[in-house]
C-alpha cells in the first residue's frame, strides 16, 4: 500500500511501536484498532476499546427498525447492499489487510452458493445445515488453494487467483449431472422436495444484515488483535515480518481462508435467495470487480472503508439506474473515474490523513499521486 | 482529537444508515396506478437494455413499445366498459436474471402487478419464481425453454412457441418438403439451457423422422470458434448441419464450415439466427439456402383489432423504427397484447382475474393463434420455417403460410 | 491425423491474432505496472473504425486496420498522458480501479453510439480457404495471423533498436534512473500506452474481418489478454507471441479431443499451473524482475 515516492512523512499513519509514547495521547476505538498502536495499554479506558462493537450493535439496531419502513422491494434492494457489505468485508481481509488483492474472490461466492444448491436439491439438505457446511467448505477450499497460489505476489498473485475463479465457473459448467451445466441448478422451494421453507424477502432481509454483522465484527476482530498485525506487517514488508518471527504463510493462508469463510456463507444464502443458479452469475469476475472497486474507494485497510464503499457504490448504482435508464452504466463509470483520480487512497483514509495534515484539497490530493 | 473520532465513527455510522434508509425511497411511495380508476392501466417491464443481451432487449423494447402506442391510438384498451390508456414502465436489469428477478419485486412495491417479461429464458425463469411468490402476472415474451413450465407455475404465460419446437419445426419441415430426403442430421449447439433444450427437442423429432442422428455436439455459449465441434463432424459426413444457436454462433458456424471445407449435401439450418437481417448481411452469398426457424414472420396468418396482419405490423415497425421487424419485436408486441386482451376479457385489472382470464384466452392475432396449455405455455401456433433467399428470409414452412418453394438441397455441389 | 493436422493450423492461425491483442497489455504492466481493464474495449473500438470506414468507403479492412491503430494511437496516448498520468504512483490496484471505470465508459459509450447489434467487416476473400491435402487454411486468419507476426516482429526491433524504443524500456527498469538520464518519462509512459492501444485496435478490426463483435465482446478479450501475457511473462513481447500461439493450441486441441465445452477450463488450468511453476512466464527471462513488484 506504500506509495513509490513517497517523500513526506504522514504522521502517526505508519505504526511503528518504538515511536509511540505509551498511555498518553491514545487515539480511540476504531482508529486505535487501525493504528495498531499500543491498544493494550491499562491507560485506554474500557467504553473506548467497546466503541467499535458499540457503534456496530447500534448500526444493525438501526436497520432492524428500519425494517418496518421499508416495502418488500426495498428490502430486497437494502438486503443487496448488506450483501455487499460483507462481500466487501472479506475481500478486505486478504485485499486491504494482508495486502494480497485477490481478483479471485468470487470463486468462494460460487463455490459456497454451488455447493448449497447442490446440498439442498441432491443431496436433501436443509438450508441451515447447508449453510454452515458451505462456508467450511470454501474455508477449505481457500486453505487449500491459498497454500501454492500465495507463494506469488502481487499482480501474479491477481492472476492466478482469477484463473482459479474462472476455471471453477468452467468446471461447475462442465459437470451437468452434478450440477445442471450451463443451464443453472434450482434450490427446491416448493413442493415436497423443499426442506427448508423460503425466507421470502423479510427473512433474506434479515440473513443478510446478519451476515453484514458478522463480517464487520470479524472484520474488527482482526483489525485489533495479533493475527490483524501480523497481516498488516505482512502487507508493508513481508520479508522484514517474516525476520520478526511471523509465520506468514500460516497467516496468509488462515487470511485467505477467513476471506473465504466469509464470502462463502454470503454465496450460499445468495443462492438461496435467487432459487434458480448460472454458473456465469455465481463466478462472475464483475463480482469480485466490484468488491474491489468498493473496498478501495472506501478505503482499503480499514474497517469503516469497505462498509462505507459498499453502501456508497450500491446505493448509487442503484440510483442511476433507476433514473438514468439509458445511460447509468455510463455514469457509473464516470463517477468511479472521478472518485478514483480525487480519491486514490479511499474516502476513510483521505480524511484521516487530511485531519492529520490539515491539507483538505482534493486537487492537492490529485498532485500526490502523478507523475 | 479523541471525541472528534469518535465523533467522527458515529457520524460515518450515522450517514451510512441515513444513505441507506433513504435511498431505498420513503414508505408511501404507491405512484403507480394499477387499479385503471384514473384511466391509466401500469405494467412493468424489466428490460436488457444493456450487458450481453442488449440487443434482443432493445428490439424487445420495441415490440412493447408499439403494443402501447397501437393501444393507446384506439383511446386505451377496453376495460370493464372503460377506456384505459396503457403506461409501460421500463427498467434496466443489465441483462443479469437477479436484477431481473429484483425489478419485479420492487413492481410490486409499487403496487404494479402486470408484467411484461425480460428477454431470454434464464432472466425469465428468474422473473417467474417472484411473479409466482408475489401474485403477480406475467406475459412471456422471450422465455422460450420448457424448463421455466416444468416447476409449475401458474401465474407466468408464454406467448411464444416453446424451446423444443425450435429445431424440432426445421426437421418437420425438411421431412415433409425435402426430396430426395437426407439420411443423417448433425446437430451443433450451444451449452446454456434454451438451447440445449432446443437440441433436445431436434433430436427427438429427427429420430421419429427416421433420420440417423449424430450425437450432439456442444460448444461454449456466446464463442465466435465453433471449429472444433465442426471439425469433429466434417468425418461422419452429415447430410444436414442443424444448428442450436444465437445470432454469434450462428454465424460463426457457417462462416467457419466454409472456412473449414464442411459441406453437408443438404444444407444448414438454425434456430434463432437465420431470421434476422442481421444474419443475411454479416454472412452475404454465403447465407444463402439457409433454413431457419422463427416465431413468427410477416406471412403469419391471423389478425386482430390493435395490430392487423402481420403485413400490417411490419410496416408499422418499419415505419416507428426504420428496420423490418424481427421476431422479437412480434413476440414482445404479442405478450403485451395477450395481457391487454386478458385484461378485457376480464373486465378488471385485478391480478387474479386477469390471470384467470390469460389461462382461458383463446384468439387469433397477428402473432398467429394465442392460447396456453395448462403449464402455460402457447403450443397451439407452429413456428414458421424460413429460408434465406436472395438476402431475404422467406417463409417455406407452413405450407399455408408459405412465401415460396424450399430450394433443395440447401447446398449446391 | 487430418483432424489433429487441421486443429492445430487453426489454433496457430488463432493464437497469432490473440497474441497481437496480448503484446500491448503484456508491454503495458511489464514497463508501467498499469493494468489495463479497459484493453478489450480498445480492441473493439478498433473493430467499430474499421467497420464504419469498410461500410462508409468501402475501405478494405486489412488497410483500414492501419488508420484504427492511427486513431487508437491517439487515443491511448491522450488517456495516459491526461488520465491514467493522475494516479500512477498510487497503490497499486488505483489504475486497476481507473481502467474498470474507464472501460466501463467506453463500452457504454459504443453501446450508445453503435448499439448492441453484432456487426462484421466483409470481404470478398476472407471466408476463401487454401486447401493444403485435406487440412483447409482460411484466408482471413491466415491473412491476421501473418500480420500480428510483422507487427510483432517490427515492434521488438523499435523497442531494441531505436531510441524511443530503448527510452520505453528504460523508464520501466528504472524510472528515476531514466529521468535522470533526461528522459521524460511521462513521455515515454504515454508512448507505451499508445502503441498498446494502437496494436489492439489493429487486431480489433482484423477480429472484426473473421468473426462478429459488439460491445459485450469487449470483456472476453481483456481476459484473454490477462492470460497470454502472464503466460508470456510480462513486457517480453516474444513471450506473448509464444504466450498467444500457446493458448491458441491449447483451445483448439482441447476442443478437439474433450467435449467442446472444457476449453475454457483448461486455458485457465494451463494458466494457474504456468504461475504456480514459473511465475515469470514461460519464456526466457523477466525483464522488470529487478524492479520492486509492488
Amino acid at each position: 500500500m506504500t506509495p513509490e515516492t513517497e517523500t513526506e512523512p504522514t504522521g502517526s499513519d505508519q505504526p511503528n511501536g518504538t515511536e509511540q509514547p505509551s498511555g498518553t495521547d491514545q487515539p480511540t476505538g476504531v482508529e486505535a484498532a487501525e493504528l495498531g498502536a499500543g491498544v493494550r495499554s491499562s491507560a485506554e479506558p474500557v467504553w473506548r476499546r467497546w466503541l467499535p462493537f458499540g457503534l456496530l450493535l447500534l448500526g444493525v439496531l438501526v436497520m432492524l427498525g428500519a425494517q418496518s419502513q421499508l416495502y418488500s422491494g426495498q428490502e430486497r434492494t437494502v438486503a443487496a447492499i448488506f450483501m455487499f457489505v460483507a462481500l466487501a468485508q472479506g475481500w478486505n481481509i486478504i485485499g486491504g489487510f494482508t495486502g494480497y488483492a485477490s481478483f479471485g474472490q468470487v470463486v468462494f461466492f460460487g463455490v459456497g452458493g454451488y455447493f448449497t444448491a447442490v446440498a439442498m436439491s441432491h443431496w436433501g439438505f436443509n438450508f441451515w445445515v447447508s449453510l454452515v457446511v458451505s462456508g467450511l467448505v470454501a474455508a477449505a477450499f481457500g486453505a487449500l488453494i491459498g497454500l501454492p497460489l500465495l507463494r506469488l505476489r502481487g499482480h501474479y498473485f491477481a492472476i492466478a487467483t482469477l484463473g482459479v475463479a474462472e476455471g471453477m465457473r468452467e468446471v461447475v459448467t462442465n459437470v451437468p449431472g452434478l450440477t445442471g451445466g450451463g443451464a443453472g441448478i434450482s434450490v427446491p422451494t416448493v413442493g415436497k422436495d423443499a426442506t427448508t421453507a423460503y425466507l421470502g424477502n423479510d427473512g433474506f432481509y434479515l440473513l443478510f444484515l446478519a451476515l453484514a454483522a458478522l463480517s464487520v465484527l470479524v472484520a474488527i476482530l482482526v483489525a485489533r488483535n495479533k493475527f490483524g498485525f501480523a497481516l498488516r506487517a505482512i502487507n508493508q514488508d513481508e520479508d522484514a515480518a517474516a525476520a520478526m518471527g511471523i509465520n506468514t504463510t500460516r497467516a496468509k493462508v488462515s487470511a485467505f481462508a477467513l476471506s473465504g469463510l466469509v464470502t462463502g456463507l454470503v454465496g450460499s444464502t445468495y443462492a438461496f435467495q435467487q432459487v434458480t443458479i448460472f454458473p456465469q452469475r455465481l463466478f462472475d469476475v464483475d463480482i469480485t470487480v466490484l468488491m474491489v472497486v468498493m473496498v478501495v474507494i472506501g478505503g482499503s485497510g480499514t474497517v469503516l472503508g469497505p462498509l462505507l464503499g459498499a453502501v456508497a457504490l450500491q446505493f448509487l448504482s442503484e440510483y442511476l439506474r433507476r433514473n438514468f435508464t439509458e445511460v447509468h452504466t455510463f455514469i457509473l463509470g464516470a463517477i468511479i473515474i472521478a472518485a478514483v483520480v480525487l480519491l486514490p487512497q479511499g474516502a476513510v483514509n483521505y480524511v484521516r490523513e487530511a485531519r492529520q495534515s490539515g491539507e483538505w484539497s482534493l486537487l492537492a490530493n490529485v498532485r500526490r499521486y502523478r507523475l | 482529537m479523541r471525541s472528534k473520532s469518535k465523533s467522527l465513527s458515529l457520524v460515518a455510522v450515522v450517514a451510512a444508515t441515513t444513505l441507506v434508509a433513504a435511498g431505498c425511497g420513503s414508505k408511501g411511495e404507491k405512484t403507480a396506478d394499477s387499479g385503471g380508476a384514473s384511466g391509466t392501466l401500469a405494467i412493468g417491464a424489466s428490460m436488457s437494455l444493456t450487458g450481453a443481451l442488449a440487443r434482443e432487449g432493445a428490439l424487445t423494447k420495441e415490440g412493447y413499445e408499439l403494443c402501447q402506442d397501437k393501444v393507446n391510438a384506439k383511446g386505451g384498451a377496453d376495460i370493464g366498459g372503460k377506456k384505459v390508456k396503457l403506461d409501460i414502465q421500463f427498467q434496466d436489469d443489465t441483462s443479469k436474471p437477479d436484477t431481473a428477478a429484483q425489478l419485479v419485486d420492487q413492481f410490486n412495491d409499487k403496487g404494479v402487478k402486470l408484467i411484461l417479461s425480460s428477454y431470454g429464458s434464464a432472466n425469465t425463469e428468474a422473473q417467474a419464481s417472484v411473479i409466482e411468490r408475489n401474485g403477480q402476472v406475467m406475459a412471456d415474451s422471450a422465455g422460450a425453454d420448457n424448463k421455466i413450465f416444468e416447476k409449475g407455475y401458474k401465474r407466468t404465460f408464454a406467448v411464444l412457441s416453446p424451446a423444443t419446437e425450435y429445431a424440432a419445426s426445421i426437421i418437420k419441415a425438411i421431412k415433409e418438403l425435402a426430396q430426395p430426403q437426407p439420411k443423417t442430421i448433425a446437430i451443433l449447439s450451444a451449452d446454456d439451457g434454451f438451447s440445449k433444450t432446443v437440441a433436445e427437442g431436434g433430436a427427438a423429432a429427427a429420430k421419429e423422422a427416421g433420420y440417423n442422428v449424430l450425437p450432439t455436439q456442444l460448444f461454449p455459449n456466446g464463442t465466435s470458434d465453433v471449429s472444433s465441434a465442426l471439425t469433429k463432424v466434417k468425418g461422419q459426413k452429415p447430410d444436414v448441419i442443424i444448428g442450436s444457436v444465437h445470432l454469434v454462433e450462428g454465424v460463426a458456424i457457417i462462416k467457419q464450415a466454409k472456412e473449414l471445407g464442411v459441406m453437408p449435401s443438404g444444407g444448414f439450418g438454425e434456430s434463432v439466427a437465420p431470421p434476422t437481417p442481421d444474419f443475411a448481411k454479416t454472412l452475404g452469398k454465403d447465407a444463402e439456402n439457409v433454413l431457419g426457424s422463427s416465431q413468427w414472420t410477416d406471412s403469419t396468418k391471423g389478425s386482430d383489432k390493435y395490430f392487423g396482419t402481420a403485413k400490417d405490423y411490419a410496416n408499422d415497425i418499419n415505419a416507428k423504427y426504420g428496420h423490418a421487424p424481427d421476431y422479437h419485436d412480434a413476440e414482445a408486441s404479442a405478450a403485451c397484447l395477450a395481457l391487454v386482451m386478458a385484461a378485457e376479457k376480464a373486465g378488471s385489472t385485478d391480478a387474479d382475474k386477469v390471470r384467470d382470464a390469460l389461462a382461458s384466452l383463446d384468439t387469433d392475432s397477428f402473432f398467429g393463434h394465442i392460447k396456453f396449455n395448462d403449464k402455460g405455455q402457447n403450443v397451439y401456433k407452429p413456428m414458421s420455417v424460413i429460408q434465406v433467399q436472395n438476402g431475404k428470409a422467406v417463409t417455406v414452412w407452413p405450407t399455408d403460410s408459405a412465401e415460396a418453394k424450399m430450394i433443395w438441397p440447401g447446398t449446391k455441389q | 491425423m487430418s483432424q489433429f493436422l487441421q486443429a492445430t493450423i487453426y489454433g496457430l492461425l488463432q493464437g497469432g491474432l490473440l497474441a497481437l491483442i496480448a503484446v500491448g497489455f503484456s508491454l503495458v504492466w511489464g514497463v508501467m505496472n498499469v493494468v489495463n481493464l479497459a484493453h478489450g474495449s480498445f480492441v473493439i473500438l478498433g473493430a467499430y473504425v474499421g467497420w464504419k470506414l469498410n461500410s462508409a468507403m468501402g475501405l478494405d479492412p486489412f488497410l483500414g486496420m492501419l488508420v484504427a491503430a492511427v486513431v487508437l494511437f491517439a487515443v491511448g496516448y491522450l488517456l495516459q498522458r491526461w488520465l491514467i498520468n493522475l494516479v500512477i504512483n498510487g497503490p497499486i490496484f488505483i489504475t486497476l480501479l481507473l481502467t474498470f471505470g474507464l472501460d466501463l465508459l467506453i463500452v457504454q459509450g459504443m453501446n450508445i453510439t453503435f448499439s448492441a447489434d453484432y456487426r462484421s467487416i466483409k470481404t470478398a476473400y476472407a471466408g476463401d480457404s487454401l486447401a493444403l491435402g485435406s487440412v483447409r487454411v482460411p484466408v482471413g486468419r491466415l491473412l491476421a495471423f501473418v500480420i500480428a507476426l510483422l507487427v510483432t516482429f517490427a515492434l521488438v526491433a523499435l523497442v531494441n533498436r531505436t531510441r524511443t524504443g530503448l527510452s520505453i524500456m528504460a523508464t520501466g527498469m528504472d524510472r528515476g534512473a531514466a529521468r535522470l538520464m533526461g528522459i521524460r518519462a511521462r513521455h515515454a509512459y504515454a508512448l507505451t500506452f499508445g502503441i498498446a492501444a494502437a496494436l489492439a485496435g489493429m487486431a480489433g478490426t482484423m477480429v472484426g474481418t473473421v468473426g462478429t463483435f459488439n460491445p459485450a465482446a469487449a470483456g472476453g478479450f481483456t481476459l484473454l489478454s490477462f492470460v497470454i501475457a502472464v503466460l508470456g511473462g510480462l513486457g517480453n513481447m516474444y513471450g506473448a507471441l509464444v504466450g498467444g500461439l500457446l493458448i491458441g493450441l491449447v483451445e483448439a486441441w482441447g476442443g478437439q479431443y474433450l467435449p467442446g465445452t472444457w476449453v475454457n477450463a483448461l486455458a485457465f488450468a494451463v494458466l494457474v499451473l504456468v504461475l504456480v511453476f514459473r511465475p515469470s512466464g514461460l519464456v526466457g527471462r523477466a525483464y522488470y524482475s529487478a524492479r520492486q513488484e509492488v
